[in-house]
This record gives C-alpha cells, sequence and structure tokens, in this order.
C-alpha cells in the first residue's frame, strides 16, 4: 500500500458566471484536497472559458480547468466526492495517467519546446478571461454565431 | 519517337469509387494517421484534431472510412467519448435539429 502512487490527470469545469476570484477559490479548494491528502500537484492549467458544445444545466459555456497530479489511490474518491458536492463545478473527469501517456506527454513537450508555434497550447497562466466584461448573469451567451 | 504518349488506362474501373474522408477529401489509399505520425496516445483534450474523426453530425466515423487501424480506433473511440463527456465534442450536432 505505501507509495503506490500514480499520475492522474483531473478535468473541471467550473461555472464560468463565477467572477474570477471566486473559480479561483473553486480551483484553490481543489488543490488543497489534492495536497491534503497527500498528493503532489505536477502541472496546474487553466484553459479559461470555453464554449460547450452542447448546454449543461442551462449554460453555454465553462470554466476549464486540468490539473495534473501524483498521489495514492484513495484519493480520486475524495477528489470525485468533493466535485460532486461542489455546485460551481458542472462537470470532471479524473484518469490515471498510463505509461503509454506519459511518454506521449514528455514527446509532446520536447515537440513544444522545439518549435513554440506547434499548436493553440491554452495559456498556462491565470490570465484575465476575456469575458470579464459581462457581470454574473448566468447563461448569457457570449458568442451566438457559433454554431 | 522520343515522346511516348501517357497510357490512359492508369485509372482502373474500381477508381471511380472514391473514398471520402473526414473533411471531405478524396484519399486513395487509407492509412491510419497516428500510426504515420508514430502517435501511441490519443488525447481527448485535442477536439480539433478528434473533429476530423467525427461525422457532421458528431457521429464518430468508422475506421473503414478514415483508414486508422484497430489499435488507435480504439483510443480514438474512448478520447472522443471522454471529450464528449467535458462538452468539448458534441454528442448530437445541432446541425441536425
Ligand atoms: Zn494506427
Amino acid at each position: 500500500m505505501p507509495d503506490a502512487k500514480r499520475v492522474y490527470e483531473t478535468t473541471f469545469i467550473v461555472n464560468a458566471s463565477l467572477d474570477d476570484h471566486q473559480i479561483d477559490a473553486v480551483i484553490e479548494k481543489v488543490k488543497d484536497l489534492i495536497v491534503k491528502n497527500g498528493g503532489e500537484i505536477r502541472e496546474l492549467v487553466k484553459w479559461g472559458r470555453k464554449r460547450f458544445t452542447y448546454t449543461i444545466k442551462k449554460k453555454n459555456n465553462g470554466f476549464y480547468v486540468v490539473i495534473e497530479f501524483g498521489a495514492g489511490g484513495d484519493i480520486v474518491a475524495k477528489l470525485e466526492r468533493h466535485y460532486f458536492l461542489d455546485d460551481s463545478i458542472l462537470r470532471y473527469l479524473t484518469l490515471v495517467l498510463d505509461k503509454r501517456a506519459l511518454k506521449a506527454r514528455t514527446a509532446a513537450a520536447l515537440l513544444a519546446a522545439e518549435q513554440p508555434v506547434a499548436e493553440a497550447k491554452p495559456e498556462e497562466v491565470a490570465k484575465p478571461a476575456p469575458v470579464a466584461e459581462a457581470p454574473p448573469t448566468p447563461a448569457a451567451p457570449v458568442t451566438t454565431t457559433t454554431v | 519517337m522520343p515522346y511516348n504518349r501517357p497510357s490512359s488506362n492508369r485509372q482502373g474501373p474500381r477508381g471511380t469509387s472514391s473514398q471520402r474522408g473526414a473533411a471531405g477529401q478524396v484519399r486513395k489509399k487509407r492509412t491510419c494517421r497516428f500510426c504515420d505520425n508514430k502517435e501511441d496516445y490519443v488525447d481527448y483534450k485535442a477536439e480539433k484534431k478528434l473533429q476530423r474523426f467525427v461525422s457532421e453530425q458528431g457521429r464518430i466515423i468508422p475506421k473503414r472510412i478514415t483508414g486508422t487501424c484497430a489499435k488507435h480506433q480504439r483510443m480514438l473511440v474512448t478520447a472522443i467519448k471522454r471529450a464528449r463527456h467535458l462538452a468539448l465534442l458534441p454528442y448530437v450536432s445541432d446541425a441536425v435539429k
């Protein structure tokens, strides 16, 4: 049981009608939970607000966050329970990164280092979100033209 | 004669039925794109990439059309389903209304 550590990747969608501070608080809570349960955060990527391809809880967009962390297996149940209970988290997905995925990841990182403009990579840092002018009115689609 | 006329029998009778790819392009030889690029993992987060393997209605295109090999099609399918769960890809596209 000791040191059966694995690498996990968890993606979750925060209600985008919250303001940036509230969203940060939600992310912070998740981070805390991982760290307090003995996990080690390897990477945290905020994709920012992104349009859904279908509505989730009558919302058209959400704030995507991806966290890669190393931890023992018992953490996932706790994490998913937290997601389930937090009403501002709309969707979540937690995966174990197997050897293959990890290999692909390091290969992609190397490639990205070689040619920085390889792909439209989401911003790594918390950039002030582009939809900042919209006050927290729920379900206000920013772009209406997209199919 | 120094110049031979190019023979016109190069296109066989079976060449008429063109294989339509994901984006509607005609491919003569179908090869697995993941094998070609030596990719051994299909990431659900790359929804732009996955879109090529999904029809306009949002359905997964069978491997007989895209040419993806069995191994990569399995990986692709799970990736697409994960992307759908996170609303990165549609379950059913609006276009089908
Ligand atoms: Zn293949």
